[in-house]
């Protein structure tokens, strides 16, 4: 089993190996730093560093937002660890002002990104403003990853997630 | 006419002639009649599921469906007790207003603001016309509450609602606040030392397993919700404010005794609990509408005060932060009776289509003070404000350990303190947010119902993160002291304090057998059971735990040696360590940060995550613990606290809480003075 362990096996789900070449190096956004801080008395001020990066390639650091009720092509990224609990509270929530909206490729859009626990830094295009998502709920910052952002599982994942599927929760 | 009752589908059916009936049974039928009853529903006529106060407004409604396609209902009316009732019944035909299943040509029928005073159990008859001549009539039934002559009236109802505070998550709170000492609390919580306390059974509607909406209403409506909805009954249509409503206790105080309303959260104001108060909706998520309506329905509730979080809700859609959107938004017809009666006969406002509203300055311009921090909050003066706004976040207020972190300047977050991550570095405790209410609302001269809610107990529960919902129990029952303090003497306002449900199926299991540095060495060198079977201690084993409480309040550290530990009965899988969970600090302090590329899967099943030493498998689906069906403790302090004992249902808190401020505090059955006689008291 060890032997196997971190080996890719894009096969078993028809990889398209789209790869790009990166370009130069992205920017490096810290989440805490999008909006004026701390919020005064309305609503957000977005800060200048983000507005001059609309439409860049950005690097964040964040964690990956656990779901409970998580959507296919797309998770949030959060400057501090949050756990959504979905069924019960909606979007009574307790994300941060700085969630970002990360979208996947559009020819992931079926795929799900594996939680996981820790910071982990993502690299994509930047979109700053308002966009009200088919579910009602308004995001003001997104990144759209790139193709090569994401990998299909490893072998104890894909072990994981067959056992998961032969016992369902 | 010959009537059918076909019980197990729930449809009650009535042809023209017997000739239809032994040929295909082709007739009209009735999907649905509101309110809900066994008696129409089972055929049983008990238990009577429907209960109102004499004079408590709610909707009548009939989903009657055609025998065929190509047939209309024309007329419908309802009758009480066999008495026509002559208000005009509105119809609306689904088209494609329905849920999935629903015929486009079946059709609503209505009376909207219905009411009846006459106690007792009454018949609920609706007959409705097919366009081809064919009647059809089903029939249920409710019951209008007698309520008693009493003593003294309570002029003010204070309910603290601890969401998800089961009874373990009481214990918690006692052990972490006070500690014990050869088994005596040493010091009990404020909810310890309430006089009379009761059991109180939570089940929804739809399900023995409530969530907040119908867990809240059933206190203030004395009615079963479904799950998600609060205020209103069950239909079939998907606009989720058209439901029929049933009217609030604040609506009934406010109309017939001119009370104010205060609600007071730690969550989004919008959430469920506070909501349920107030709002008409079945869909507990639709943001938009809910503090619109917040608003604009102050004149029906009397709504004074209103403080939490989720100011995002009342930005303007242009405004960074806003999550104004028509999707969560409502606007009723002015032409199509089946809602244009809701404004007309309950006086409700309208609705629109409003995401660019500025909520929050037209709040203002209603009269009401605006407070946007703690720092704010505190300098409106109460003696000159009878109306108040707090909104201290975007979204739910941060909880009471990242708070009070915050103001400990302990920096557990990534930009510093939590609430720096937040960008709301001030807000303040629920203590604090109801010492202003209260001295807001005191100059109420006709008295007021305040709603204080510990929101994120359940919040915290259902991310299974042990300290987070126990400090916030702390947090709660500072404002549970203050709410008695403000009773006691007084006695003319009655305090409840309970919650909607369990939430987590929380349990001490015992006590660590070792201390917090050992813990961290066990995490580090071992796992799996080897972790548990070291760190917990059961029996004899768990002894005492003692946290050292702060002037503030709250516990130095939650990571102490020998620590209360928790297992939760209703646990989905997770990751257990026995520490205060996901400090973002000891994150940072991994060896390193998680590049791309992320591991990605097909939608389906989720793929969990396998880091981590001892992994406890669920006995719940999904990442979160989920609310249970166990009862939960309810206690009361002032006059009328009596009512509040045995076991009793969460509808019937409403009937007990109206006894008391409508005509008098009463004593439960067999508890009157030198008698065991039994009375219908509520």
């Amino acid at each position: 089993m060890a032997l196997i362990l971190g080996a890719s096996i894009p096969a078993a789900f028809g990889q398209t190996a789209l790869q790009q070449d990166r370009q130069a190096d992205p920017q490096v956004l810290r989440m805490t730093e999008f909006f004026h801080f701390p919020v005064g008395p309305k609503g957000l001020q977005i800060s200048q560093s983000v507005l001059q990066a609309q439409g860049k390639k950005v690097s964040l650091q964040g964690y990956v937002v656990q779901q409970e009720t998580a959507a296919p092509g797309q998770f949030l990224l959060t400057p501090r660890p949050v756990q959504m609990s979905q069924h019960a509270d909606g979007e009574a929530d307790d994300l941060p002002p700085s969630t970002v909206l990360v979208s996947l490729p559009a020819e992931q859009q079926q795929w799900m990104v594996a939680y996981t626990r820790g910071l982990v830094e993502v690299v994509g295009v930047l979109d700053v403003g308002r966009l009200e998502g088919s579910d009602g709920r308004v995001s003001w910052v997104r990144l759209q990853l790139d193709s090569e952002a994401t990998r299909r599982m490893n072998a104890a994942e894909f072990f994981s997630y067959r056992h998961a599927l032969q016992h369902k929760h | 006419m010959t009537k059918f009752n076909n019980g197990p589908a729930r449809l009650a059916i009535a042809l023209a002639s017997a000739w239809i009936a032994f040929a295909a049974q082709a007739a009209p039928t009735v999907s649905r009649l509101t309110p809900p009853s066994e008696l129409f529903s089972s055929g049983h006529a008990a238990p009577v599921i429907a209960r109102f106060l004499p004079g408590q407004r709610f909707d009548l409604q009939a989903t009657i469906r055609p025998d065929d396609a190509s047939k209309q209902i024309t007329s419908a009316m309802f009758a009480v007790n066999g008495k026509t009732i002559a208000a005009p019944v509105a119809l609306k035909t689904c088209e494609a207003a329905c849920l999935k299943g629903v015929p486009a040509n079946a059709t609503l029928a209505s009376i909207r603001a219905f009411s009846v005073d006459t106690p007792g159990i009454h018949s609920l008859r609706v007959t409705a016309t097919q366009s081809d001549g064919q009647t059809v009539t089903a029939e249920g039934n409710f019951e209008v509450v007698a309520l008693l002559p009493g003593a003294q009236k309570v002029k003010n109802i204070i309910i603290l609602l601890g969401d998800g505070m089961g009874a373990a998550q009481r214990t918690a709170a006692r052990i972490v606040a006070g500690g014990y000492a050869q088994g005596k609390a040493i010091k009990p919580l404020a909810m310890d030392t309430f006089p009379v306390t009761g059991m109180v059974k939570t089940a929804s509607l739809n399900s023995v397993v409530t969530d907040s909406a119908p867990g809240m209403s059933g206190y203030v409506s004395g009615n079963k919700n479904n799950n998600n909805e609060e205020g209103v009954f069950p239909d079939d249509t998907i606009d989720p404010f058209d439901n029929p409503r049933i009217e609030y206790l604040s609506e009934y105080l406010h109309r017939t005794q001119g009370k104010a309303l205060g609600l007071v959260t730690t969550s989004d104001v919008f959430d469920a609990t506070p909501a349920a108060n107030a709002v008409h909706t079945s869909s507990r998520g639709a943001g938009t509408g809910i503090v619109d309506q917040y608003l604009d329905d102050r004149g029906l509730t009397g709504l004074s005060v209103l403080m939490g979080g989720g100011r995002k809700w009342f930005l303007p859609a242009s405004t960074p932060g806003s999550a104004r959107g028509d999707r969560t938004d409502y606007a009723f017809s002015s032409t199509d009776a089946h809602t244009a009666d809701i404004v007309k006969r309950w006086g409700a406002a309208p609705g629109a289509m409003d995401k660019d509203r500025n909520l929050l300055a037209e709040f203002q311009n209603a009269g009401f003070a605006y407070a946007a921090d703690k720092t704010a909050m505190d300098a409106i003066d109460p003696k000159k404000t009878d109306r108040l706004l707090g909104l201290f976040t975007l979204s739910n207020m941060n909880v009471a350990l990242d708070k009070i972190d915050g103001r400990r300047n302990k920096a557990m977050g990534v930009g510093g303190r939590v609430v720096d991550d937040y960008g709301f570095p001030d807000q303040p405790m629920l203590d604090e947010m109801t010492t202003k209410a209260l001295a807001v609302l005191d100059r109420q001269k006709n008295g007021f119902v305040l709603m204080i809610e510990g929101a994120s107990i359940d919040k915290q529960a259902h991310n299974m993160d042990t300290e987070r919902w126990m400090l916030d129990t702390l947090e709660f029952d500072r404002a549970v002291a203050l709410a008695q303090a403000y009773a006691a003497g007084r006695n003319d306002t009655l305090v409840i304090v309970t919650a909607d449900h369990e939430c987590a199926g929380v349990a001490l299991i015992g006590g660590s057998r070792v201390s917090d540095a050992r813990l961290q060495a066990l995490v580090r060198e071992s796992g799996g059971t080897a972790l548990r079977d070291a760190v917990v201690g059961i029996y004899e084993q768990a002894g005492f735990p003692k946290y050292k409480i702060s002037a503030d309040g709250y516990p130095e550290t939650t990571d102490i040696d020998n620590r209360v530990l928790v297992g939760y009965g209703a646990n989905s899988d997770r990751m257990e360590d026995f520490r205060t969970n996901d400090r973002p600090l000891q994150d940072s302090q991994q060896p390193f940060v998680k590049k791309e590329p992320l591991s990605i899967y097909p939608a389906g099943p989720m793929a969990r995550d396998a880091e981590g030493k001892y992994m406890i498998t669920g006995q719940v689906p999904g990442d979160s613990a989920v609310h249970t069906a166990s009862d939960i403790p309810i206690s009361a302090f002032g006059p009328g606290a009596y009512s509040f004992t045995g076991v009793i249902d969460n509808t019937d808190v409403f009937f007990k809480l109206a006894q008391a401020a409508v005509k008098g505090v009463v004593l439960p059955p067999g508890l009157g003075a030198g008698s065991t006689k039994l009375t219908k008291a509520p």
